[in-house]
């Protein structure tokens, strides 16, 4: 699993280039143009290669010559009125579905093309269009600290992490409850606690599975990275490949590419992410793997976890899907509420912490406050794991139930 | 003065919740004997062994080991078979024998040249990369009390050893704990099977809801509880034998050999003694055997439960 999963991720990321080169990379496209305006000042290329519709035909007979010719995808028409309004529509008639980015190029080229024709109807010279037509970008900056703009993108890379620790932390707290489960099952439990107390055997393989995530996530960073370059560099930059040649020679070309490589790159206080998230991976992880180790030791077998795994996981699983929520609004009251309640702090003070440490998200008392929660919600639960869990890991051949567990709780 | 118990069991109570398990409970077992702990099921023997291997602390009561309290250093100094066990299934037997004598305080290399020396001794050494869950359950178990006895402890428990066992693997588990007895061990054998308490326990207590009800040597234990019966093997005509004295004795059983010779079961009652009962027979018939019928460890255990 060390190796296989991060290679599976990248594997997948791979085979998504792979498959991505083998789509549709031409379209055939026959024009009726009504009012016979945008011959030559329709943009032609390589991908989507514009013909003409004979000039005596109507739109029904260049239906039916669409329909006919094996060979043509799609059938543009292009009505009278279209450059009458700028609301007009045109149409588009299809075999196969085109793609969204082939949508998206035959309306801008549609535009540019009504564009261009009012820009010659009106006499303005070109040049001069190209010099008034903008794109504006809206910066939101922080008053206080102008470096830190456009947060909400950055809370795409918290999402990121936060997903990480959710999987991390689910994963190795289960393999502390295996654990558990195995030791009950195979009896030897009776054994190894004649030796050594049912606490200390608790917390070592709580410790002990942890420090396996740790070496396993480190391998992950290591695996993913060398195959990252090896593998991906040569295929990821085709998935880019139609936007780069859709590009609009009237647009004012923003460098999309150059500005997010800038963004991962300069924009993203990666230490702090990856600091925090190994301070809330170890937090999370304690408090998850100590209850996991309670309820493995609570039931005789995997199948009896069901009842009691449902409610411990339900925080994780509603905190990913409040994770928009959070990325919308860092700072509302309900990202601070669920990034102090420490069974659901791990995944949203990443996707906070993401977005930028000041006033604009997320204080940094608030992360003092939420780490300190954290761990000693984690003593507590611990503590009164280990209470179930002592009783437990000597109780066979009968399943818990919520009832024994609050007697063992008081044990 | 040397200590002379190894174990002091004194006044120990447990309960769980409203349950009782164990009341008053003092027991001494003496250093280098076998002691037999018995008992019907839920009596709670096994809750007197987890206090003993301190997996669970008493309600009340001491515990000593060698006159000394019991602590979680002297966990070390015992070896604890349980009756609900088991190994690690995934595991190889070798690396887990040596991952157990470690638990129990040896170095590695020690715990490596000592599993090796008792796989070669029961003659499995080529089972030291077979996994457990690829071994019949009596291969396990073999296994298992090896790892029991790894760490040589002063005490060692042992609770239904010989349950999953075939005869030949009972007998060789059962010579090796009279071995460990030679070599000053001190055995505490929780078990049902009554023969082998009999044959191989120097003494024993008995505990029955939540209580001991008896404890001391074996033969002293047999003979409280012996009846005044008698077996007695005689030659000549069985009228004679049953009328040669009138009153005072119950025949329990008689059968004839084919070369002439009776063997009568006989109850004594009251105040008549054996002497009494030959002096009576002896001109009537050919008295050739009399002995005393002492009980089995299974009369005397079932006569203390069922008067319970």
């Amino acid at each position: 699993m060390s190796f296989l999963g991060p290679l599976l991720i990248v594997g997948f990321i791979g085979l998504t280039a792979v498959l991505s080169k083998g789509k549709k990379n031409s379209y055939e496209i026959i024009v009726f143009d009504e009012a016979k305006l945008f011959d030559g000042v329709l943009r032609n290329n390589e991908k989507y290669h514009l013909k003409w519709a004979p000039e005596d035909k109507n739109y029904n007979q260049v239906q039916e010559i669409f329909k006919s010719d094996e060979n043509l995808d799609l059938l543009l028409y292009l009505p009278s009125n279209l450059i009458k309004t700028n609301s007009m529509t045109a149409k588009c008639l299809y075999k196969a579905i085109p793609s969204s980015s082939a949508q998206k190029h035959l309306t801008s080229i549609i535009n540019e093309a009504i564009e261009l024709y009012r820009v010659n109807q009106n006499q303005i010279n070109i040049e001069t269009y190209k010099a008034i037509k903008t794109r504006v970008n809206l910066d939101i900056i922080d008053v206080e600290d102008p470096e830190n703009k456009n947060i909400q993108r950055k809370g795409i890379i918290g999402f990121v992490f936060a997903f990480f620790i959710y999987f991390f932390i689910l994963m190795y707290s289960v393999q502390v409850m295996r654990g558990v489960i195995e030791e009950k099952t195979s009896r030897i439990i009776e054994i190894i606690i004649s030796s050594v107390s049912s606490f200390k055997l608790m917390t070592a393989k709580i410790i002990g599975v942890g420090l396996v995530g740790f070496t396993q996530f480190f391998i992950w960073i290591f695996v993913i990275t060398v195959t990252s370059v090896l593998l991906l560099n040569n295929l990821v930059p085709d998935i880019y490949s139609s936007t780069l040649q859709s590009q609009n020679p009237l647009t004012v070309n923003t460098g999309e590419s150059a500005q997010i490589i800038e963004f991962l790159l300069y924009k993203i206080h990666w230490p702090s992410m990856f600091i925090f998230f190994g301070v809330y991976f170890i937090g999370g992880y304690l408090l998850y793997a100590g209850m996991m180790a309670a309820i493995g030791a609570a039931v005789d077998e995997e199948t009896d976890t069901q009842q009691f795994l449902i409610p411990l996981t339900i925080p994780m699983i509603f905190a990913l899907s409040m994770i928009s929520s959070v990325i919308d609004d860092p700072s509302s009251s309900l990202s601070f509420w669920l990034s102090e309640i420490p069974f659901t702090s791990p995944v949203i003070m990443l996707v906070r912490i993401a977005m930028g440490i000041g006033p604009s998200s997320v204080e940094a008392w608030e992360i003092i406050l939420s780490v300190g929660l954290l761990f000693i919600t984690f003593i507590l639960t611990t503590w009164l794991s280990s209470k179930i869990y002592a009783n437990g890991i000597l109780s066979f051949g009968k399943k818990a139930s919520y009832k024994e567990l609050f007697k063992w709780l008081k044990s | 003065m040397p200590v002379r118990n190894i174990i002091q069991i004194e006044d120990i109570h447990k309960s769980y919740g409203n349950y009782k398990a164990l009341q008053n409970i003092n027991i001494n077992v003496k250093k280098g004997s076998i002691f037999g702990l018995l008992g019907p099921n839920g009596a709670g023997k096994t809750s007197l062994i987890r206090i003993i291997n301190q997996i669970i602390t008493p309600d009340k009561g001491t515990i000593k080991i060698n006159g000394n309290i019991l602590e979680k250093k002297h966990v070390y100094q015992i070896g604890y078979l349980p009756e609900e066990r088991g190994l690690y299934k995934k595991m190889k037997v070798g690396e887990q024998a040596i991952y157990l004598a470690q638990l129990k305080g040896l170095n590695k290399i020690e715990a490596k040249k000592r599993v090796r020396f008792w796989l070669e001794k029961f003659n499995i050494e080529n089972w030291w990369n077979k996994k457990i869950e690829d071994l019949s359950k009596g291969m396990a178990q073999k296994i298992q009390f090896i790892t029991t006895i790894l760490h040589e402890p002063e005490l060692l428990i042992l609770d239904e050893p010989f349950s999953g066992l075939d005869p030949a693997n009972s007998e060789l588990i059962k010579k090796e704990i009279l071995d460990l007895k030679k070599a000053k061990s001190t055995i505490i054998l929780s078990t049902h099977n009554m023969n082998s308490v009999e044959e191989i326990c120097d003494e024993a207590a008995i505990i029955n809801k939540s209580k001991k009800i008896l404890d001391g040597k074996i033969d002293e234990l047999k003979n409280e509880y012996s009846t005044n019966r008698w077996k007695i093997c005689y030659a000549g005509n069985k009228m004679s034998f049953t009328n040669a004295v009138w009153g005072g004795w119950k025949l329990e059983s008689h059968h004839s050999l084919e070369n002439g010779t009776h063997i009568a079961e006989i109850e004594l009652l009251e105040q008549l003694k054996i002497s009494d009962f030959i002096k009576g027979i002896v001109s009537h018939v050919e008295i050739q055997e009399v002995a005393r019928k002492t009980p089995s460890m299974q009369d005397v255990f079932l006569n203390v439960v069922s008067n319970e």
